[in-house]
């Protein structure tokens, strides 16, 4: 019995049902993720790690496992999409913990959380003077969403009645010295089109580039192979191995 | 045909785990003529029985050698447990029959059988 040779073969078991399960949970984001959630992902991943190293016991109970906490955690979030109410009482609700400017003191001690907890998240959105905040919301997440009073919110060009042009996505016209000729042709553009404008860049070739993306203004951003930066800044703040 | 493929090639992976993980139990049953670890143990018991030494002894080394060809084939979808108290009994087994001890030998060779049929289930 070579064990080497079964644990691959059941990490490449567990490696790829835990890749198509975590495809049935859809695109949630990490940062988004409830401490539930997160408990979850920790217990799929520890029954992946025994279903590939624990070879004193089948593959398939491991797999059952594996497979019942994901369906759980699929039915779960099915419901809270479906039916609003569980979804308050299973991921719990947004809680103004300052309202008005004014800290609600009975929402802390009901989230058990100190004030020095609430300071900490506002420094952590930039915000270090209580008097700026006219709303403080945690979210079910953990995470605390700041609504400062409009005195210390930031200018916009609309509050100077500023007109902007849209900026839009860019576009990859040339990715590591290749022409993604499929953007070329969305664009209604040529190569010819595209060489006229890596020569005004002093580009001979679109082999010479590393990458090159056009916005929706019409502006080209060129990146070559070669920089040309002699000296490159040093963030490091401690001489370490490189 | 696209949307067809992403959904059933995942579903094809998983339908292809499960036979993996369950092939234990069809895989353990003879391919060969070599590979048949009741019969063999069948064989083992009857000759121990008649007390016939010389052809337990080889008997023994057949299903040393089944056994190993078996292994083989079931290792990634059995509990490695049961493959060791089988190898055990194996080993207990080649000392009964050298000292031709005819309780030990069968009470090695029905406890190999039972691992036999736990073996992937």
């Amino acid at each position: 019995m070579s064990e080497g040779l079964v644990v691959i073969v059941r990490g490449i078991i567990g490696f790829f049902t835990l890749l198509i399960f975590a495809r049935l949970f859809g695109k949630e984001q990490i940062s988004q993720l409830t401490f539930f959630d997160y408990v979850l992902g920790i217990t799929i991943g520890s029954i992946a790690s025994e279903l590939t190293v624990d070879l004193s016991s089948r593959a398939w109970p491991h797999w059952v496992g594996l497979a019942t906490w994901a369906g759980l955690g699929f039915l779960l979030q099915l419901i809270t999409l479906k039916w609003r109410y569980a979804a308050k009482y299973i991921e719990g609700e947004p809680t103004i913990v300052i309202m008005n400017g004014k800290i609600m003191e009975s929402a802390l001690k009901k989230m058990q959380l100190r004030v020095s907890d609430i300071l900490e998240l506002l420094r952590n959105k930039d915000v270090f003077d209580l008097q700026q905040v006219d709303f403080a919301i945690l979210e079910p997440n953990g995470q605390l969403s700041v609504l400062k009073k409009p005195e210390h919110q930031y200018l916009t060009p609309k509050d100077m009645n500023i007109a902007v042009e849209a900026t839009g996505i860019s576009t990859e016209l040339v990715y590591d010295g290749i022409i993604i000729e499929e953007n070329l042709r969305q664009l209604n553009k040529d190569r010819k089109w595209l060489a006229d404008e890596l020569k005004k860049h002093g580009l001979k070739d679109p082999s010479e580039a590393f990458l090159v993306t056009l916005n929706p203004a019409g502006s080209l951003y060129v990146d070559k192979y070669e920089d040309h930066i002699k000296k490159i800044t040093d963030i490091g703040d401690y001489k370490g191995p490189y | 045909m696209k949307r067809f493929l992403v959904m059933a090639i995942p579903v094809v992976t998983l339908i292809i785990f499960i036979m993996v993980m369950f092939s234990g139990d069809y895989l353990k049953q003879p391919l060969g003529t070599d590979d048949n670890i009741p019969q063999t143990i069948e064989a083992i018991i009857k000759s121990i029985e008649a007390e016939n030494w010389e052809s337990v002894e080889t008997e023994t080394l057949n299903l040393e050698a089944a056994w190993k060809k078996v292994v083989r084939r079931v290792q990634f979808s059995v509990e490695r447990d049961e493959i060791n108290y089988f190898t055990t009994s194996l080993a207990r087994l080649q000392g009964a029959v050298l000292t031709k001890d005819k309780s030990s030998a069968l009470i090695e060779l029905k406890e190999a059988y039972s691992h036999w049929e736990n073996l992937g289930r």
